[in-house]
């Protein structure tokens, strides 16, 4: 076959007709992985809720939204066992901290998770086990209404990653920010019963 | 024999790491584990061997002029059906390289073989070379992962060999990917004499 | 370097490699008494180990990886960046840590480029930045001056690290805690063996001044830089810690006389010279203050040293005889 010559109708119809083919293909894949990339997505919100509240089973009965003092988005699932929360922290040593962190109907800590993050590895990366139970940094157990969580450094009583203090402020920031965003929604509507203290700032 | 010549060529004599220096920005940037840097390689290699063998086929429709778009939206369209497919069923891989899926877009690598192979050579033998190239590029990314993850880590495909107290973790870093890079080639060049 | 034997009487300078090298080594003696008298066994163990590792990688890289028949360890280029290698550690760090420090350093830094006088980095500093990247919490956890042992001492939070937390929470009070500025130019800080007593240093480097091995250009220009660029951050916001204290503290005054001065790595004329001590004093400041490591020093000078090569494109020495146009 020859090659066809370059002339402008001939290229404009290429053109179109590559684009065309290739839109309609990316529609058709799009179309059969949209699905699976859902169910994704949803399997791993589920499981961070599970292993932070630790439990296997929890349901979400209900999602809503507040925006914390800095306009950053915080989401409370609310479920049948206890209430799990999505905070970020944008001062991250490497940027944006997003933590999910399960509580207790007292307001204590339950468990959480490092959802996102850009640490350094080694260093700040460590955070997604430095403060679980029975690591150096547990805070699980702890209650942020009756003491702001703080690095030791700043006279709180938590462990900072060593030599990663920032990464463990940022972390920290964002669990208080959990905390008072799931303060606020159960002593707005009382859905889980006990009234966990009132953050103090 | 000409299959093997064409698949040997893209793995040794015009390896895409090694010889060529092309595509670094993935080489250096996916590194991090060995497991990255061979997911990262499977991916190019899939994306080579399909935009070879599209445009070995069409090549004879599209004007010498607008060859360049057409094979950019060509490879364009791929990368993205691989991006939603990796986000689908390979969640975590996903995950783990990120960014840097919708960028093997810009990967000089496969544009390159479209204009110098595929654009030239039937489908079969353009196959073949995708496939020698995306073996050499992914053999390059895995060595590098290793070598990386073993001195940052102490790990060699998430297995331990030592304790991580012990790993450099400057190797894990940037500096220490262009630091092995530099090295590797180095030994690569000297071994094999090219 | 073969010598060049010519006709008519030359008289020989006697200026060498060796006569060099060796001077600067003599200068660094009163800081290493200093490190032997504030860190003890500790600071012995990991300035022969720097040492004894930096000669041994040098003498065995040139020997069996590259070949070469004429060996180049009684130079003493290898001795001197072991000791500036060593005087860049904390005195408590493993010794296979060090061990790594002077094969990045040897092996890396410097005959990977073709050994001395072509390498661009200097070598001691780029086995300090390799192991500040790659072992950060043994790095960064200094023993307490005037602490003999070498493992289990007590470490303290040094100077740097104390107006970083200054400037990071904009609390002045908390400067109130350094020591003293005739504690810090003594050496009763914690840090590097080297870093910290100033005077010891000022010493070895007037005696290189003296025996003409540097000139004055570099450090001066340095420290000047930081002491005014200092004093403004002090006079704007009174959280950033005085001039006097910036520049006695860390490892300022190592690297502006014996790191920021090595002869293959900084810029050839006086106003070459110049010019790469203002600017490594300007980004001292600026990493010490803005980055996120405590110390810019080391990070300043390497980035300097990449320069180099374009200062010396820019700033050539006039030939003899030209005439101004």
């Amino acid at each position: 076959m020859k090659k066809l010559p370059s002339t402008l109708p001939n290229m404009l119809c290429v053109l179109t007709l590559i684009s065309v083919i290739a839109a309609g293909a990316l529609a058709y894949v799009n179309k059969i992985t949209e699905g699976p990339i859902e169910e994704n997505k949803a399997r791993t919100l589920a499981e961070g809720i599970n292993s932070v509240l630790g439990v296997s089973d929890a349901k979400v009965q209900e999602t809503s939204e507040v925006e914390d003092t800095n306009g950053n988005p915080v989401i409370i699932y609310s479920t049948d066992k206890g209430v799990a929360v999505q905070a970020i922290d944008p001062n991250g040593f490497g940027g944006t901290l997003k933590v999910l962190v399960g509580f207790a109907d007292d307001g204590t800590i339950k468990g959480y998770t490092v959802l996102e993050h850009a640490e350094t590895p080694g260093l700040g990366a460590k955070a997604g086990f430095w403060f679980q139970k029975g690591e150096k940094g547990d805070i699980i157990g702890k209650n942020p209404g009756e003491k702001e969580l703080a690095v030791s450094k700043d006279g709180g009583d938590v462990d900072a990653i060593t030599a990663s203090t920032i990464t463990s402020r940022a972390f920290l920031r964002a669990v208080n920010v959990a905390f008072h965003a799931y303060a606020g929604a159960s002593a707005t509507d009382g859905q889980t019963g006990a009234s966990p203290q009132q953050p103090k700032n | 024999m000409k299959y093997l010549k064409i698949l040997l060529n893209g793995i040794i004599k015009e390896n895409p790491t090694f010889v060529l220096l092309l595509g670094m920005c993935p080489t250096l940037g996916t590194t991090s584990s060995a497991i990255n840097g061979m997911s990262m390689g499977l991916a190019t290699m899939a994306v080579l061997i399909f935009s070879n063998l599209i445009i070995a086929c069409i090549k004879n429709l599209i004007p010498d002029q607008v060859r360049i778009p057409s094979y950019i939206v060509v490879i364009a369209s791929l990368v993205t059906a691989l991006q939603m497919f990796m986000q689908a069923y390979t969640p975590e891989m996903y995950k783990t390289l990120g960014l840097f899926i919708p960028l093997i877009v810009v990967n000089c690598i496969i544009l390159g073989r479209a204009e110098a192979f595929a654009a030239k050579n039937g489908p079969v033998e353009s196959i073949f070379d995708g496939l020698g190239i995306g073996l050499g590029f992914t053999i390059a990314l895995t060595l590098l992962g290793a070598i990386r993850e073993l001195l940052g880590t102490g790990k060699l495909f998430n297995t331990t060999l030592y304790s991580e107290n012990y790993g450099m973790l400057v190797f894990v870093l940037a500096p220490g990917a262009f630091i092995a890079l530099g090295y590797l080639i180095a030994i690569v060049k000297k071994t094999l004499k090219i | 370097m073969k010598p060049i034997l010519s006709l008519s009487p030359h008289v020989h300078g006697g200026d060498s490699v060796q006569r060099n090298m060796y001077g600067v080594c003599i200068a660094l003696v009163p800081a290493l008494l200093a490190s032997l008298y504030f860190f003890g066994v500790g600071s012995a163990i990991v300035l022969l180990t720097s040492v004894a590792a930096c000669v041994f990688f040098e003498w065995a890289i040139t020997r069996f990886i590259l070949g070469r028949e004429r060996l180049t360890i009684c130079d003493g280029s290898a001795v001197l960046t072991g000791l500036l290698l060593g005087f860049n550690l904390p005195s408590n760090l493993p010794i296979w840590i060090i061990i790594i420090g002077a094969l990045v350093a040897i092996g890396i830094g410097k005959l990977t480029f073709g050994g001395l006088g072509t390498n661009p980095f200097n070598p001691a500093l780029v086995g300090r930045v390799f192991l500040l990247i790659s072992f950060p919490v043994q790095m960064t956890t200094w023993p307490v001056s005037g602490q003999m042992g070498y493992v289990d001492v007590e470490t303290a939070a040094t100077p740097l690290a104390l107006m970083k937390t200054a400037i990071k929470t904009g609390d002045a009070s908390l400067l109130s805690e350094l020591p003293s500025s005739l504690d810090m130019l003594v050496g009763q800080t914690g840090g590097s063996l080297g870093e910290v007593s100033a005077l010891c240093l000022l010493l070895g480097c007037c005696y290189m001044l003296w025996k003409k091995i540097i000139t004055w250009h570099i450090p001066v220009s340095i420290l000047g830089t930081v002491f005014v660029l200092a004093g403004l951050f002090h006079l704007i916001d009174p959280s950033y810690a005085n001039p006097v204290q910036v520049i006695l503290s860390g490892g300022m005054m190592l690297g502006a006389c014996f790191m920021a001065t090595d002869y293959v790595t900084s810029p050839m004329t006086a106003k070459g010279q110049l010019i790469y001590g203002v600017a490594i004093g300007v980004l001292t400041v600026l990493i010490r203050d803005f980055g996120s490591y405590p110390e810019g020093m080391s990070f300043a000078i390497l980035i300097m040293n990449g320069f180099t090569p374009l200062i010396n494109t820019y700033v050539k020495p006039k030939r003899f005889g030209e005439v101004k146009k």
